[in-house]
């Protein structure tokens, strides 16, 4: 069974079927096994990630956990944080301001 | 570096075919260019407008027909009118101006379909055979613009589909080609990422100006911002948890290469690399198809997790889907097949494997969409601008 994980910075990756929990997972660079059920196209935690940290997918932070989030969990709306507006609003101020290229 | 076979324009710019286009001006006329194509194996280029149009539509409608027709795989042009109506085929004739054969006929001075469809044959075959005659010569890449878009969307798309275009896109650019990158109402949420990757101060300047109006547009038709509203219910179900997310599974096409900066819809870029263009027209894929037409692109690469047939008048579109089902379920409308990349193969890989299909494209390889005839043209018109 399969998981995509889009680049090697990321520290969750994308289930390629209906995985059941206790499915074991092979992606670039490892394995995993799925504590819970997911479904296809959902997002498995490949690594564990302390609660606050940034959830990093296609190489680059989509949002911040929300609780501890153990290998094989099953991350979404339920345990990541949505920070779209507050990495676009930093990000707009900083370069305003003229500290951005 | 590596080198295409192509056809250098007086423009300057490189042809990837010898396209003879047959552009009907008016609704009116679109059967006699139609048949005119039909009977030579010429493109047609046909739409429903041309006549009492408003102010910007009728320039909209213009900038359509004369940049498909100024197009570099446009070898010769065959402008057919009814003759009374809005768009007059000499105007038309005037804007696309010198560099390769264009050619008028009017249904109504030719006395009809029958006689109109008769001569319009003939230029056509005329313009074909010394079409035929031009030779390919070794271009640079610097002649090669590419296009690239998804559409027919599945879970596959982002993840497989994109990431190996985005792959693709970083090799173009290393090789010295351009690529386009449209879509801009799935920028917003992203933009942090895509203007830090602006080559000055001022493309990024353009790129958050940009995305302050898409957001503002957002507001305005939605009635509450753009996070608020994506990701949606649906991008949920299917795994999207953040905007952010659903964006990058868009921009993941430009790969990780520098932006030059926002072309305007009919604007070239003034030199190779990434590019932004900023079509914000609604509408199925092909308006924003037609908006790298506009631009020049030489091809599209469309990556469709469902499958689409989708082509384009003037441009091969190099069609691949992340979905191993799908490619193997429509064999006949798709080129490429990225769905090895959900069964364990390498994106960097599979996207190098798709850059040396483009390039056998742009030596001269049909794509599905050109064996099947796939010549879909719809003129970008925005509702809010």
């Amino acid at each position: 069974m399969k998981a995509l994980r889009i680049e090697p910075t990321d520290n969750v990756a994308v289930v390629a079927q209906d995985t059941r929990a206790g499915d074991k997972l092979s992606y670039a660079g490892g394995e995993v096994v799925a504590l819970e059920d997911i479904a296809l196209g959902h997002k498995i935690a490949i690594c564990d990630i302390a609660q606050g940290e940034l959830v990093r997918k296609y190489g680059v932070p989509i949002g911040r956990a929300l609780a501890p989030i153990a290998a094989g969990a099953f991350v979404h709306v339920h345990n990541l944080q949505d920070i779209t507006e507050e990495l676009c609003r930093q990000y707009v101020a900083d370069f305003r301001k003229g500290g951005r290229a | 570096m590596n080198t295409i076979k192509a056809f250098p324009r007086a423009d300057g710019s490189v042809g990837i075919r010898n396209i003879v286009l047959v552009i009907s001006t008016v609704t009116c006329a679109n059967t006699v260019t139609s048949h005119i194509a039909w009977k030579t194996g010429a493109v047609p280029l046909t739409h429903e407008r041309g006549c009492v149009e408003g102010e910007q539509s009728y320039l909209r409608t213009m900038l359509a027909l004369s940049t498909f027709a100024k197009h570099p795989n446009v070898a010769g042009v065959l402008i057919v009118g009814l003759g009374c109506e809005q768009i007059q085929a000499l105007d038309l004739q005037v804007l696309i101006g010198q560099g390769k054969p264009v050619h008028t006929i009017l249904i109504q001075e030719e006395g009809g379909s029958a006689e109109a469809e008769a001569k319009g044959c003939a230029i056509v075959q005329e313009m074909q055979q010394a079409a035929a005659k031009l030779q390919r010569v070794e271009c640079p890449l610097s002649g090669l613009v590419v296009g690239v878009q998804c559409g027919g969307s599945d879970w596959t798309t982002a993840i497989a589909g994109n990431t190996v275009i985005g792959a693709m896109t970083d090799l173009v650019i290393q090789n010295g080609g351009s690529v386009l990158m449209s879509e801009v109402p799935g920028i917003p949420g992203c933009e942090h990422i895509v203007a830090s990757r602006a080559v000055s101060r001022e493309a990024g300047e353009q790129i958050l100006t940009m995305v302050d109006e898409l957001r503002a547009d957002f507001l305005r038709t939605h009635g509450k911002p753009i996070e608020v509203v994506n990701p949606t219910p649906g991008n949920k179900a299917g795994g999207i948890t953040t905007l952010v997310e659903k964006a990058m599974g868009n921009i993941k096409k430009m790969g990780t290469s520098p932006v030059q900066g926002v072309l305007t819809l009919g604007e070239r870029p003034v030199k190779p690399g990434l590019w932004i263009v900023d079509n914000r027209a609604n509408g199925p894929d092909p308006v924003n198809l037609a908006g790298f037409a506009m631009a020049g692109a030489s091809a599209t690469v469309f990556s469709t997790g469902r499958g689409s047939p989708v082509g384009s008048p003037v441009m091969p579109v190099v069609k691949l889907t992340g979905n191993p089902r799908t490619f193997a379920k429509m064999p006949g409308i798709i080129d490429f097949n990225a769905g090895v990349v959900v069964e364990g193969a390498d994106i960097a890989e599979t996207g190098k494997a798709l850059y040396n299909l483009l390039l056998e494209v742009a030596d001269g390889r049909p794509t599905q969409s050109e064996r099947n005839g796939d010549y879909e043209f719809a003129i970008p018109y925005e509702e809010t601008r």
